[in-house]
């Protein structure tokens, strides 16, 4: 096993999401601090030059791409198999990827494979004695735990989503990119796709920079159109308490803590939200968190860095046209 | 001597909690404004086996005994401070038990199935104008025979469920005079099933209750209701006893269900104690406040024991024979006198601890004076008619206040 | 159809943790429960049951404390339930944990689907569902947010899976390995008769011979992560800086300059 960091950058319609290129900036930190090169690999079914050429800018030394008409939708068999080609052929001694739903699924599977450990959501990876010491949440939060793989190689990790920095890129750096013949064919995979929803409406709860949250205040599925306004206006997403989700206002996508997302956004914005403790569990490690409720003692205010003490209804509005008068 | 659960007693009230408090607890504002339990709440009971818990699974019952019957009415009372679903819940699991223990097969096959998955009521109706724990004098509705059926005349009043029987159907456990002999003394009552809905001669009134506003009180007067004979539940002339049997088994109920709610209203009051500043401090750490709660607390324990004691009596006397009418009748009306009286106080206290908001629709405490007032009053019992059979079974029948209210 | 639950118990999630000097974790008086994601694969299997026929066996590796799980999925209204424990599978991760449960998997023979909750609240690694999958060579069908058909003639199933952008949908052959999510149904209540079931029952205990299990592969040397040290995280400091002003208007004012210093938009 050499000291080279694999990373698996993933893509949607040609487009890799943050989330894996906070990874290639973590795989970065580690070859840098400890030797070894960054592997990328990119998987598709066509078209995937620009994301190999945009890996190299993020940091990797050597981008491996692989398009095939069998990895063209996202599916564990064939994705575990072409990356377990790459660790047979490469060797890499750390497997690095996001903890998307995808990475969240391919981490396993190829550690299974390669009868090793996986360290998923990690929140931190860092050097002690030589190793690499993760640290990642339990307990949806409300402890931490440290972990390490300490004899079976190569180890895998995926990286909590927004829990690192996204590098930026340098268009002028050098790499290496080669494309890789997958050894996978149609008839050996069980799964087939046979169709895509998209319900996300807009941006996804995981990568937004801004959440606009709203929970029992908002009174009915009408009562999050202010929230999606204001959401717009800072290019967010729409998140919701448990409440408001099992009330049937909003679907679960949406939903924000313990039983839903984690999320950690630059900003979050809490209206009608009173913070049960499962919800601020997913949401207390938000950058700025803001609360708007009419409840001066709602728990929510004990976690917020600031609080309006009103109705949502004339705070979210108010709050808009603020802001649209500061942007301009 | 044992004070721990059983792993399905300690299973049922987590599984009781865990609805209650999902499904009920979010909405007791809303069922007191609108003053009806919605349906989805009464069918979620009815998948759970809460509603009439204690008939036989062969009408859709669960078979439950009194200790885990006694069980969902804390869970329950804890949910709903406001007290209309644990009213709804009691009085089905008493008198359903009732109705189950004596009815005929034929009018259970007709009603249970109905009333355990939720599509019927079934409520009891003993009261009167002329008063109701004293139901030897009050009770003046007649039941008489003619030409193969009963024919009723008289008036009940607060009764709970009149509403709630006219809209789904169902049944109330209609307590009638049959024999007209004074000196039948207590062997002169009959219970029949009574439909008030579809029935000829029923003239519904309704009361504006002060509280538990989810379940309905009303009343109605009988004018040659005609029933067939098969409608007749328990033995001629033995309702009295059937009477207190169910008395028994609801004032056990309803102190499990008073102490549910008074758990809830203390631990809203120590959340609220904690939280609340005055000069400098939280309240909480004022004497002041702490020695009331510390007594509140200690005698709630005492009366939550003594409920559960007096459920787990009717177990004895049920299942193995090992205690009497009387074992039961006395432990039932310790806990009618005691958990609503408590409760009242520790509401009362616990409103005091929140200052004006107390006073305010903002805080649910409210609702919870206003309902367990009821039971406090009257409702299965007045306190001082739980204070006669107290006596009475201490000091033996030779003392009853009656006697002597009859020899002069 | 023969569907398989694993499950597992954690504390209730409104527990609150803490770790004392010497490193265990407490979870205070709050009571062990079925890890609740766990529910939606229980209530996901009970419907499948009563659709198509067969029987919902849950199976859960752990000590006398996993029955709570294994209780509460029969008083949803299991079947059978099945406890693999042995001393020796203490601390293993999901690497030896999926071998152990896809060992008891093989040792039922005739499984036709596997359900698991998407993580489970206490240690959240998201792993043994796909895990588990990859060891018994099955398809892997995680984030099942919507079970569109199961066909029991073809031997297939087709689910709406959760990817960041949407739902991708998949078909698969049975057996497969199907990972639930909330939003895929309403779990039921349990019921008073379920619970009396469930108190009765019998919980047989396989052990590693039972299932041949090799004891090398279970617990840390079956392991490949080990974790070393669970902690607190530091409080949040932040006390909010209630905004107030003579309007509604004012006050949003003053928070759009508070915004925009923090340099977060």
């Amino acid at each position: 096993m050499s000291r080279d960091i694999l990373v698996w950058v993933e893509q949607f319609e040609r487009e890799a999401p943050a989330a894996s290129w906070e990874a290639v900036g973590v795989a970065r930190q580690i070859a840098d601090e400890g030797g070894g090169g960054v592997i990328a690999c990119v998987l598709g079914g066509d078209g995937l030059a620009d994301l190999a050429e945009e890996a190299v800018a993020y940091g990797a030394d050597r981008v491996l791409w692989a398009a095939d008409p069998t990895l063209a939708d996202f599916r564990v068999e064939p994705y575990t198999t072409v990356l377990q080609q790459l660790v047979r052929e490469h060797e890499p001694g750390t497997i690095l990827m996001a903890a998307t739903f995808r990475g969240r699924e391919i981490g396993p599977a190829l550690a299974v494979r390669l009868e090793t450990g996986c360290v998923a959501d990690c929140t931190e990876l860092h050097f002690q004695n030589g190793e690499l010491m993760a640290t990642r949440p339990i307990y949806a939060g409300k402890l931490l735990s440290r972990c390490v793989i300490p004899e079976r190689r190569p180890q895998v990790f995926t990286t909590r989503v927004r829990a690192f920095p996204k590098p930026e890129p340098d268009v002028s750096r050098q790499g290496e990119i080669a494309e890789l013949l997958p050894s996978v064919t149609e008839d050996e995979i069980a799964v087939k796709v046979t169709g895509f929803k998209d319900t996300a409406g807009g941006v996804s709860l995981a990568d937004a920079g801004v959440i606009v949250s709203g929970g029992r205040g908002v009174a009915g599925p009408d009562g999050y159109e202010p929230l999606r306004e204001l959401a717009q206006l800072l290019n967010g997403a729409v998140g919701a308490s448990r409440a408001a989700v099992d009330a049937g206002w909003i679907p679960y996508e949406h939903q924000v803590g313990q039983t839903g997302k984690t999320v950690s956004p630059d900003l979050y914005i809490a209206c009608g939200i009173s913070g049960a403790i499962q919800h601020l569990a997913g949401m207390r490690t938000s950058t700025v968190i803001v609360a708007v409720n009419k409840d001066p003692e709602a728990p929510i205010f004990k976690i917020a860095d600031y609080g309006i003490v009103a109705d949502l209804f004339d705070a979210v509005p108010a709050l808009r046209d603020a802001l649209k008068e500061k942007l301009e | 001597m044992d004070f721990g659960w059983t792993d399905e007693q300690r299973l049922w009230r987590r599984a009781v909690r865990d609805f209650a408090q999902n499904e009920i607890a979010p909405r007791v504002r809303e069922i007191d404004e609108e003053e009806f339990i919605p349906r989805e709440i009464v069918k979620g009971m009815a998948d759970m086996g809460l509603l009439a818990p204690t008939v036989g699974e062969e009408y859709g019952g669960a078979g439950a005994d009194w200790m885990m019957a006694t069980i969902a009415a804390e869970e329950l009372g804890r949910a709903d401070i406001s007290l209309a679903v644990p009213v709804m819940y009691l009085v089905e699991a008493a008198w359903g038990f009732i109705f189950y223990q004596y009815g005929s097969s034929a009018l259970k096959e007709q009603y249970l199935p109905r009333v355990t998955s939720g599509e019927a009521f079934l409520g009891i109706a003993t009261t009167e104008p002329g008063g109701g724990s004293d139901i030897l004098g009050a009770c003046r509705t007649r039941a008489q025979r003619d030409d193969g059926h009963w024919v009723l005349n008289g008036e009940k009043v607060y009764i709970s469920g009149v509403r709630e029987s006219l809209d789904w159907g169902g049944i109330h456990l209609l307590l009638t005079r049959t024999d007209f002999d004074e000196a039948a003394g207590h062997r002169a009552f009959t219970f029949f099933a009574l439909p008030l809905k579809g029935t000829d001669g029923i003239a519904p009134t309704y009361f504006d209750d002060m509280g538990r506003m989810g379940i309905s009180t009303g009343g109605f007067a009988l004018d040659e209701v005609r029933l067939p004979l098969e409608h007749q539940v328990g033995d001629l002339n033995r309702g009295f006893y059937h009477a207190m049997e169910g008395f028994s088994a609801a004032r056990t109920l309803i102190g499990a269900t008073c102490v549910g709610a008074s758990e809830t209203a203390l631990a809203m009051g120590m959340d609220q104690i904690k939280l609340r500043q005055a000069f400098g401090r939280p309240i909480a750490s004022f004497e002041g406040i702490q020695f009331p709660l510390a007594d509140l607390y200690t005698d709630l324990e005492g009366v939550r024991l003594s409920t559960y004691k007096a459920a787990w009596m009717m177990d004895r006397m049920y299942q193995d024979g090992e205690a009497t009418h009387h074992d039961i009748a006395l432990a039932a009306a310790m806990a009618k006198l005691k958990a609503p009286r408590l409760g009242f106080s520790i509401m009362n206290e616990v409103a005091d601890w929140h200052g004006a908001m107390a006073y305010t629709k903002e805080c649910p405490i409210e609702m919870g004076i206003r309902g367990i007032r009821s039971y406090s009053i009257g409702a299965e019992g007045t306190p001082n008619v739980m204070r006669m059979i107290i006596a009475r079974e201490l000091l033996g029948k030779d003392f009853l206040p009656t006697l002597y209210t009859e020899k002069s | 159809m023969h569907i398989v639950v694993c499950t597992k118990y954690t504390p209730d999630s409104e527990a609150k943790m803490s770790v004392d000097e010497e490193g265990n974790i407490s979870w205070g008086d709050s009571p062990l429960i079925i890890n609740p994601w766990d529910e939606y694969s229980v209530e996901e299997a009970l419907r499948l049951r009563d659709e198509h026929g067969g029987t919902v066996t849950v199976l859960s590796m752990g000590p006398d404390v996993a029955l709570e799980a294994l209780k509460h999925a029969v008083a949803m209204g299991a079947d059978e339930a099945v406890r693999v424990w042995d001393e020796a599978c203490a601390g293993s991760d999901t690497l030896a944990t999926s071998y152990v449960l896809a060992k008891a998997v093989e040792k039922m023979g005739d499984v036709d689907l596997v359900l698991c909750g998407k993580s489970a609240i206490d240690a959240q690694t998201w792993q043994t569902g796909v895990a588990l999958a990859t060891r018994l060579g099955w398809p892997s069908l995680m984030y099942a947010i919507n079970l569109v058909e199961l066909d029991r003639e073809q031997r297939s199933i087709t689910v709406e899976r959760l990817l960041e952008e949407g739902r991708q949908v998949v078909e698969a052959p049975l057996p497969a390995v199907l990972g639930t999510t909330k939003g895929i149904n309403e779990p039921r209540y349990t019921s008073f008769i379920g619970i009396r079931k469930a108190a009765q029952m019998e919980y047989p205990l396989w052990t590693l011979e039972d299932i041949g299990a090799d004891r090398e592969k279970v617990g840390p040397q079956g392991s490949g992560v080990r974790w070393p040290e669970v902690f607190e995280p530091p409080a949040r400091e932040a006390e909010a800086e209630i905004i107030e002003a003579e309007t509604i208007e004012e006050e949003a004012r003053i928070l759009v300059d508070r915004i925009l210093a923090e340099k977060v938009i």
